[in-house]
This record gives C-alpha cells, sequence and structure tokens, in this order.
C-alpha cells in the first residue's frame, strides 16, 4: 500500500462560474515511502495547492486522499492534529520560524507537542541544530540569521520533530544557489536515512537530483518521471 | 507555564495599549471597591448615629387623648412597664422638647434643646449623669425647677466654674442645676450635647400643655423591642378604648433597619452599575484579543503546521487575556484601596478598607471575565485552517 494516494483530487476557489478557480482539477498521484519526489510548474499551477492537501494543511474540495490507506475526510480534527505533530513535517519558503522565539525553541516546539519532556526536547533540539551546522546560533532570534541559517534551522526543526514525511515547498527559493545546494543535500542526508521528501522547486537542476519528478499544469500532472530519464505516463492523466 | 511565559511576553511587548485593554477592568473594579467601602462606611455612620440617640426604643404616640375620662396613659404605662415588664424595661420617660433660650446671668445661648423628661430620661436618651444628680421622682412629683445640664450648655456658660448650685432661667423661670451630663456627640453647638433636661411636669410651664402625648419606653436589647411592643400594644389597647383616645407604637430601630436597608438596596443598584463598567471592560478586552489574533494569525498557522493542538492555541489566548484582566483587577484594587482610604477619611472620618472578601470576588470576577470574553476570540483562533492562518502576513 502506498504511504500517500490522491484519488482524482479538486481544490476549487472562488464562488460563481466567472470566479471559480480549480487550482487542483483532478488530480491523482500515489508516492511509496522512501522516496524522493520532486514537484515543478510554472507559478499557480498548483504545487502548492496539492502539497498543503498532502501535508494535512488543507483539504480537497472534491476527492479522496488516503494516508497510509486512512481516507483524511474520516479523520477527526484530534488525529490530524496528530498527523502534523508526528507524520508529517514541512519546510516553507518563508521558513516559518517564531520570531518571539530563540532559535533552539524554535526547533523543540514541535516537541512539546508531542509531550517530550523539556530536557529531552533541549538535547534533541540541540543535536538537530548541530546537524545543520548552526548550533552556536541556538540562542539567537531567529530575525538575527540569514536567510539559509533560518532555512536551516527550519530543517533542524523537521530533523528534530522524528516525522518520517518531509515536505518542502520551494524551500531553495529565497537562497542563493551555494546556500540552496546546503539545504537540499541536507533533504538528500534525510531522504537516505528513510525519509520520505517531497519537494516543491521550480529550479530545474534541483529537481534534477530527485529520483521522480512530478510536473503540474493548470490543475494537472502532465507528467510523472523517474530519476533515469524516462517518461512514465501520469496517472489519469488525459 | 509555556502559555504563560509567552502570554507575559506579548502583553510586556504592548505595554500602553494593554493598559487601555485593562483600563475598564479597572475602572469596574475600584468603583465598586470604593462603592463597597463607602456604603460600609455610610451604615457605620448611620448606626453610629442612632446608637447616639439611643438605640432599642418603643415609641408611643397619643393622637389624641380625653385626659377628663380616663387615667393618665403616662403614668400608667410608667407603672406598667417598670413594674410588669420589669427587667426588659430600662427606663419610661415622655419625649417633648422645646426650643428656648438659655440665660445666664449676662451670657444668653439663644435657642437649647430643652428635654421635658421624667428621672428615666436619661436611660431612655442615653446620656450620662457626670456630675451632681439627676432629675429625681420625687423632683417629677415636686414639679421642682431643676435641671440637667448638657456637656456644651455647662461648657459654654460655666468655663471656669462648677455649674452645681447655679441657677439658669428658660421662659423667664428659674432652674437649680443639679447636674451635668457626659458629652456624648462630640460637644459641638450643633451636637446632641447642646441640650437641658427639666422635669417633665413642668410642662404647662413651659410648654403652655399639660398632656404628654409621646412617650418612649426604653428596652434593654433589640430582641426585646418587639416583645415590649406587643405587651404595650395589649395594654394600651385595654387602656385607651376608642372612644377616650387613639394611639399608635413604633420600634424605635426600625428607622436605623429602614436607612440601612435603604442603602443596601442602593448599593445592589450602584453595584449593578460598577459591573457593566467591569462588562464594557471585558468587551475591550474581547476586542483587543480578536485583533492580537489577527496580529498573530500567522504564528497560529505555524504552531498548527508543526501539531499543535487546538486546545494548546486556545489556552493561550485564555491565559493572556485572563492575565490581561487579572491585572487590570490587580490594578483596580490597588486604586480602590487608595480611594476608599482617601474618601473614607474625609466622608466619615474613618478607616475604611474594602473588606477581603469583595476584594477576592472583584478580583476573581475580573480574571472570570478576562477569560469569558478571551473564549470568542481564542476558539476563533484555533479554529482557522492552518493553511488560512499560514497565508497571513
Ligand atoms: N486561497 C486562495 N484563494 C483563491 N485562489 C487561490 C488560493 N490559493 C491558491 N489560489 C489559486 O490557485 C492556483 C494555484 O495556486 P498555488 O497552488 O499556490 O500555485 P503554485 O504553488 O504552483 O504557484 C493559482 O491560480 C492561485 O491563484
Ligand atoms: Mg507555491
Amino acid at each position: 500500500m502506498s504511504l500517500i494516494q490522491l484519488q482524482n483530487v479538486y481544490k476549487i476557489y472562488g464562488e460563481g462560474r466567472e470566479n471559480q478557480v480549480n487550482a487542483l482539477d483532478g488530480v491523482s498521484l500515489e508516492i511509496d515511502r522512501g522516496e524522493f519526489v520532486a514537484v515543478i510548474g510554472a507559478s499557480g499551477s498548483g504545487k502548492s495547492t496539492m502539497m498543503n492537501i498532502l501535508g494535512c494543511l488543507d483539504v480537497p474540495t472534491y476527492g479522496e486522499y488516503y494516508l497510509d490507506g486512512v481516507p483524511i475526510r474520516e479523520k477527526s480534527r484530534r488525529e490530524l492534529e496528530l498527523i502534523r505533530s508526528r507524520q508529517i513535517s514541512f519546510i516553507f519558503q518563508g521558513y516559518n520560524l517564531i520570531p518571539s522565539l530563540k532559535v533552539w525553541e524554535n526547533v523543540a516546539l514541535p516537541m512539546l507537542y508531542q509531550k517530550i519532556p523539556l530536557a529531552q526536547r533541549k538535547e534533541r533540539a540541540m543535536a538537530a541544530l548541530e546537524q545543520v551546522e548552526i548550533l552556536s546560533k541556538a540562542d539567537s532570534r531567529p530575525t538575527q540569521l540569514s536567510g539559509g541559517q533560518q532555512q536551516r534551522v527550519a530543517i533542524a526543526r523537521a530533523i528534530a520533530t522524528g516525522s518520517p514525511v518531509l515536505m518542502a515547498d520551494e524551500p531553495t527559493g529565497a537562497l542563493d544557489s551555494k546556500t540552496g545546494t546546503q539545504v537540499l543535500s541536507l533533504m538528500k542526508e534525510l531522504n537516505a536515512g528513510g525519509t520520505t521528501v517531497i519537494l516543491i522547486t521550480h529550479d530545474n537542476s534541483i529537481a534534477a537530483q530527485a529520483r521522480r519528478t512530478v510536473q503540474v499544469r493548470d490543475g494537472h500532472i502532465v507528467h510523472d518521471s523517474v530519476w533515469d530519464g524516462v517518461l512514465v505516463p501520469a496517472v489519469g492523466a488525459g | 507555564m509555556n502559555a504563560l511565559i509567552m502570554a507575559l511576553d506579548s502583553i510586556q511587548e504592548k505595554k500602553g495599549r494593554s493598559f487601555l485593554t485593562m483600563l475598564g477592568i479597572i475602572i469596574g473594579v475600584t468603583a465598586v471597591l470604593v462603592l463597597v467601602a463607602m456604603v460600609s462606611g455610610y451604615n457605620a455612620d448611620i448606626t453610629a448615629y442612632y446608637e447616639k440617640l439611643g438605640v432599642n426604643k418603643v415609641n408611643i404616640t397619643l393622637t389624641w387623648y380625653d385626659r377628663t375620662r380616663a387615667v393618665d396613659v403616662y403614668d400608667a404605662v410608667y407603672t406598667y412597664g417598670n413594674e410588669t415588664l420589669g427587667d426588659m424595661v430600662e427606663g419610661v420617660s415622655p419625649s417633648a422638647t422645646t426650643d428656648l433660650p438659655v440665660k445666664y446671668r449676662t451670657t444668653t445661648l439663644d435657642t437649647c434643646t430643652i428635654y421635658l423628661g421624667s428621672d428615666q430620661f436619661a436611660a431612655c436618651n442615653n446620656y450620662t449623669l457626670e456630675d451632681g444628680r439627676d432629675l429625681s421622682y420625687y423632683d417629677i412629683q415636686q414639679r421642682s425647677k431643676v435641671c440637667v445640664l448638657g456637656s456644651y450648655v455647662a461648657d459654654t456658660l460655666f468655663p471656669y466654674t462648677d455649674p452645681i448650685g447655679e441657677t439658669v432661667y428658660l421662659s423667664g423661670i428659674p432652674f437649680t442645676i443639679i447636674g451635668t451630663y457626659y458629652q456624648k456627640d462630640g460637644g459641638a453647638e450643633d451636637s446632641m450635647d447642646h441640650m437641658i433636661s427639666v422635669p417633665y411636669s413642668l410642662n404647662r410651664e413651659l410648654l403652655q400643655s399639660a398632656d404628654v402625648t409621646a412617650i418612649t419606653v426604653k428596652v434593654d436589647t433589640s430582641d426585646h423591642v418587639d416583645t415590649v411592643l406587643n405587651a404595650l400594644d395589649v395594654y394600651l389597647a385595654e387602656l385607651v378604648s376608642s372612644s377616650v383616645g387613639e394611639y399608635s407604637l413604633e420600634n424605635g430601630n426600625s428607622a436605623m433597619t429602614e436607612s440601612t436597608e435603604e442603602t443596601a438596596s442602593m448599593s445592589v443598584v450602584l453595584g449593578g452599575i460598577a459591573s457593566i463598567a467591569l462588562l464594557v471592560g471585558g468587551i475591550g478586552i474581547m476586542n483587543i484579543m480578536l485583533v492580537t489574533v489577527t496580529e498573530r494569525t500567522r504564528e497560529i498557522g505555524i504552531k498548527k503546521s508543526i501539531g499543535a493542538p487546538r486546545s494548546e492555541i486556545i489556552t493561550q489566548f485564555l491565559v493572556e487575556a485572563g492575565i490581561l484582566s487579572g491585572m487590570g483587577g490587580l490594578i483596580g484594587i490597588a486604586l480602590g484601596f487608595g480611594l476608599s482610604l482617601v474618601l473614607g477619611k474625609a466622608m466619615y472620618d474613618l478607616i475604611l478598607l474594602p473588606s477581603a472578601l469583595v476584594t477576592a470576588g472583584a478580583f476573581t470576577f475580573s480574571v472570570a471575565i478576562g477569560i469569558i470574553f478571551g473564549i470568542y476570540p481564542a476558539v476563533k483562533a484555533s479554529n482557522l485552517q492552518p493553511v488560512d492562518a499560514l497565508r497571513a502576513d
């Protein structure tokens, strides 16, 4: 059974025929455990919308999303909270760190929701910061850090959480190519350790490093290719 | 714990705004505390006033009475009270007063309250003999022209000499001073010490009326007032049949009870008004918490995206609202204590402090207000879809 399975998923924004936007227009997709998937496509094609649904941050208008074989719409609010807390970690283009908390507190915060005791939270946060080579900034505030450093903190937060799935929405979009490469290699490292990684990017050189590339256009998946470059037809693609 | 620190941080960050938010609560709590303290001061004042007048009295009034056809009611009540009712009755005295000038040698006091009393006048009206002797039963019988001076009269007419044995003139009639009373009401010109008591049997000379139409019966304890009143009612009903007269009886404590009850009901109304201030304060808190939720929507989104449970978000905002209003409550309590002290001193010359119960109640109420009015913003924040919250900036 696949880890993730989208079946004919729609996400429709706006009311009325004229204003209506089908951000996802009947998407079907399967992702297995341990995969490294790059999602590419033009701006506005629906990548983030799809990712938010996969990460249980949003819900489809129509269609089914099975996570571990269980349809998401059958899950309670509490169960969804637990999925966000323990199953899926996010990395965003805008870092999404909490400015009023110190770097290490940001990294440790998800573990608070997992009810891990403080001493252990701190220990794991420090270890994760060490792994992304930013331990020296543990007591700084996020705003005192550069973009690349903040993104590494966000990765440390995902690492410390210990989630089996990592989703990243253009994590290198705001970074120069050198820091972008560092961030990417961190994610590849995590994938090598068994974490399923789904990465949105519009940078083809980054996408090229993924084993599998999914291309989105106008709310449809138009290509779904494996790393050797051989195109396979997308599920349900016309 | 975490929520507490975050809430304090956030309040600290916006001190000015936080203070303005608390203002409604501060005003409400201050108003409630000052109000309650002032009411207790007013009650203490009223009670003290009535106690000076003498409490635990039954007042008998004869609306009309045909003396030619019946016994002397006053004499009868005097005997009945002192002999039949016994220990429960401390004294019986006519209650008649008149205002007359008092002349001693060349000095004249323009108006002085003259009490026409019995030998039990002092007990009935809460005066205590200081020097000399009091009016006696014999004085009453003999219609002796003797008098006892209140402390103001004694001090004013005889600043340096002993008044006892001296003679003062009331309506041109000479009265021998036989005693003086202790000061009981501050001793000033407008106090109850500005008085003289004389035998009531001189009423023909001083009042141009021979009848005693009002009688005071002093009872030993407040518990016995109604017993005595009922006994007198039964006794008088027989004595004063409707063909010879008409009487009425009154519990002297009822005036005091009434005025304290009046202030109690008035303070409920005023307290209600003060609670409206608290309520308005609560709405202010709700308003500011809604603003805070809007400002922190992105933070809420981040927390939700990393797995924060709804309860965590709700707690965070409720704690902040509770602290905000609780701090307002504390400031209000401090102001309320200060103002009560100042006003209590100025208005009643008393050290007035809001009671511990009221203070605790006001504090609890203000925290509760904050939490209750914080619920809506907190739930609103917790119900945001993570992706919607994240989109905010
Ligand atoms: N909350 C929203 N309300 C209305 N339209 C939206 C909303 N979010 C996304 N869209 C629209 O959905 C489409 C897909 O957006 P998005 O998934 O963000 O694209 P991408 O991430 O590929 O750039 C776009 O046309 C965008 O304007
Ligand atoms: Mg996007």
